[in-house]
């Protein structure tokens, strides 16, 4: 199959804006170096010269672009120069996913990427091809993805197919608001910082001039703006989001503008992760993220925002409805290592202080430097919160772990899915008789999100736990694959 | 953990993944139970070669503090700090080399691959033969001149691929790599993802 025949065109100028600064330059040189009606030739001749070749390589790009569904495999065969043929077994497509932006959207095109576990980028990315094409592509996948495939259908009936997926979430108007409102990106206030840095030296200047006060109004101007874009940002990616289950698959569709599809196929799910932070925990709203070992555009890593938001009762219901366990009931780490932060958090402050009392003798500066003294009062209650929010839980097919107060993570791993279990004890740990146990899984870590860590808990529990998560793995893995074994002989359905 | 039961439990899973080997074709029927290798440590030549890395280390901080002295500031007495500092860099790595090499255990069992390490934070790793997707072997340079090699173990897991073996004698690396391979065919493979 080959793709849409206006992927030429779209990719011609996608180029050419990519490149474009070869235009301004060449046009900037040509005409330092001649004048008059040379210029306007020699500039025109430039662009048409590179738009000619952009053109030329692209037409060839289409003509050697050809992709085919085999019985077993995905096979693209490519390159202009260099040829290369890939097979992606079927088995081991992770997501499917379909991007499209405005353009792309006005056209009718769309671009589709497929995802394995290997590598650092898409296995494969078709760009472009028509619209209905891409949604039979990846139904038609996603019938064939797994470790055993269905029977596989004569023909895609793409109709029938979409009938099967019924929808099990969509975000409410109300859920969206209380998306915009709770999501802080830090990443927007870095873009705000280093958007305003150019300001900085005369903002810092006014700053030390108004006193105090300035300090929590810059902040407070800072927050809302972050929060202010955190919520456009929010909103218009997750606008209209609608969550299908199919048989074997998850299937997603959100964007204002640029509208986002994929597929997570239920198999490969490694790890659910439920998170809030502190307003969303606040208002009852938390979100749910899927982590398959693949790698996926959109979001960081493997990572998919199976539910961007959702009231905590709704989320409990998809997450158990992936086959997920959620429990209320965590084993909190012991009461000493709530006394440690807060002798950590008493040492910082005393430290802190210590500076900032230095800065008033080192330099002519002089501010109320006692002030942060507050901390002290602050620090037990941060060391409860930070105790309070920490936990773990061992069922029969689970381990679950939660950490984080600002951003509270619930991490639930299926016991077949452990990889490598490890506890760990810094040296000041061991003084406390604490210890870290670490769950390591397939599941692509995103930079939000941290591994299953039990952390602060009794050090001999921590010990007895990585040997009894050890048997629960091997018991999971050797249940499944007497599963699996009387799967293949007397077919029904395995999830 | 329980000395006493594993044996008990092994033997009983030992009988059924031998099956299970035979059922896939493999050419050895290896009884796993002849694979294991009890609590070890590594070849205690690995202290002279960390040893030798402190020292390099701390002679090079005696360096950047000499060239830092004629570069940049002088110091009250060069050769006296840039040595004093030096020695001290180095003597710190030295016993922690010694410590290090105290606290490195190893063993295979019939089912995991198990490590207990680190000076500073301690380390018990767990690792299910079954995870395991493939083994190496490595001889860095420095390595080669000790007679020394590396076995490290990948897994799927996202931080898996540091599960490393160092300091081993060559010998006992490509057998102790022998063995994990022998394993991991007997424990059968799971589809990782």
């Amino acid at each position: 199959m080959k793709l849409h025949g206006l992927s030429v065109p779209f990719r011609i100028v996608e180029m050419a804006l990519r490149i474009g600064w070869i235009f301004v330059f060449g046009a900037f040189g040509l005409t330092t170096l001649t004048d008059g009606v040379v210029t306007v030739v020699a500039v025109g001749g430039l662009i048409i010269g590179v738009l000619g070749i952009l053109a030329a390589w692209q037409i060839a790009y289409y003509r050697r672009y050809e992709y085919r569904l085999t019985a077993d495999t995905f096979d693209i065969d490519a390159g202009v120069f260099s040829r290369r043929e890939r097979e992606i077994p079927y088995g081991r497509i992770q997501n499917v996913a379909i991007n499209r932006n405005v353009f792309q959207r006005l056209f009718g095109i769309a671009e589709v990427r497929l995802e394995t576990a290997g590598g650092n980028a898409a296995e494969a990315q078709l760009r472009y091809v028509g619209i209905d094409h891409a949604y039979e592509l990846q139904d038609a996948l996603s019938d064939r993805t797994g470790d055993d495939p269905a029977p596989q259908p004569t023909a895609p009936d793409t109709a029938a197919e979409q009938q099967r997926q019924r929808p099990i979430f969509e975000v409410t108007p109300r859920e969206l608001a209380v998306l915009g409102v709770v999501s802080l990106d830090y990443r927007v206030l870095v873009v705000i910082i280093i958007g305003t840095s150019a300001f900085l030296p005369q903002l810092g200047g006014r700053l030390l001039d108004s006193g105090v006060f300035a300090v929590p109004v810059t902040v407070l101007g800072l927050y809302l703006l972050t929060a202010i874009l955190s919520a456009l940002y929010a909103v218009t990616n997750y606008y209209d989001f609608t969550l299908f289950q199919g048989d074997r698959e998850l299937r997603y569709e959100r964007g204002l503008l640029q509208r986002y599809s994929g597929t997570i196929p239920l198999e490969k799910i490694q790890v659910v992760r439920v998170s809030e932070n502190v307003l969303a925990r606040a208002v009852g709203y938390a979100s749910v993220l899927v982590e398959t070992a693949g790698y996926s555009p959109g979001e960081s890593g493997g990572t998919q925002s199976a539910v961007p938001i959702a009231q905590r009762s709704r989320v409990d219901t998809l997450v158990e409805d992936l086959g997920f366990e959620t429990i209320d009931s965590f084993t909190r780490p012991p009461r000493r290592a709530r006394r440690r932060y807060a002798l950590r958090y008493l040492g910082a402050t005393l430290v802190l202080t210590g500076v900032g009392y230095g800065l008033t003798l080192l330099t002519t500066m002089s501010y109320p430097w006692f002030l942060l003294l507050g901390g002290v009062v602050v620090a037990p209650v941060a060391a409860h919160l930070k105790w309070r929010h920490r936990g773990y839980a061992v069922t029969d097919n689970h381990v679950i772990t939660r950490n984080g107060f600002w951003r509270r993570t619930t991490t639930i791993v299926p016991h077949h899915r452990i990889q490598v279990v490890f506890d760990s004890q810094t040296i000041f740990q061991r003084r406390w008789g604490i210890a870290t146990l670490t769950i390591d899984t397939a599941g692509s870590r995103s930079l939000v999100a941290d591994d299953s860590k039990a952390v602060d808990i009794d050090a001999e529990t921590a010990a007895r736990l990585r040997e009894a998560l050890f048997d629960h793995c091997l018991a999971a893995i050797t249940n499944r694959q007497t599963d699996r074994s009387t799967v293949m002989e007397g077919r029904p359905a395995e999830r | 953990m329980t000395d006493s039961d594993a044996p008990a439990e092994s033997a009983s899973e030992s009988s059924g993944s031998a099956e299970h080997s035979r059922l896939e074709g493999a050419e050895s029927t290896v009884d796993p139970a002849t694979l294991t290798v009890a609590e070890r440590s590594l070849h205690p030549r690995v202290r002279y070669l960390w040893s030798l890395v402190a020292l390099l280390f701390g002679v090079a901080v005696g360096l950047v503090i000499l060239g830092l002295h004629v570069l940049l500031f002088s110091v009250g007495r060069p050769l006296l700090a840039a040595g004093g500092i030096g020695g001290l860099v180095a003597a710190v790595g030295i016993v922690h080399a010694l410590l290090r090499y105290r606290s490195w255990e190893y063993e295979v069992r019939e089912d995991a691959l198990y490590l207990e390490r680190g000076v500073l934070t301690r380390v018990r790793t767990v690792v299910p033969l079954v995870r395991m997707q493939h083994v190496d072997t490595a001889r860095s340079p420095v390595q080669r001149v000790f007679g020394l090699s590396s076995v490290v173990v990948y897994t799927a897991g996202s931080r898996g691929a540091d599960v490393t073996i160092p300091g081993l004698a060559v010998e006992r690396g490509e057998d102790l790599q022998g063995r994990l391979k022998q394993l991991a065919i007997a424990a059968g493979g799971d589809p990782a993802v």
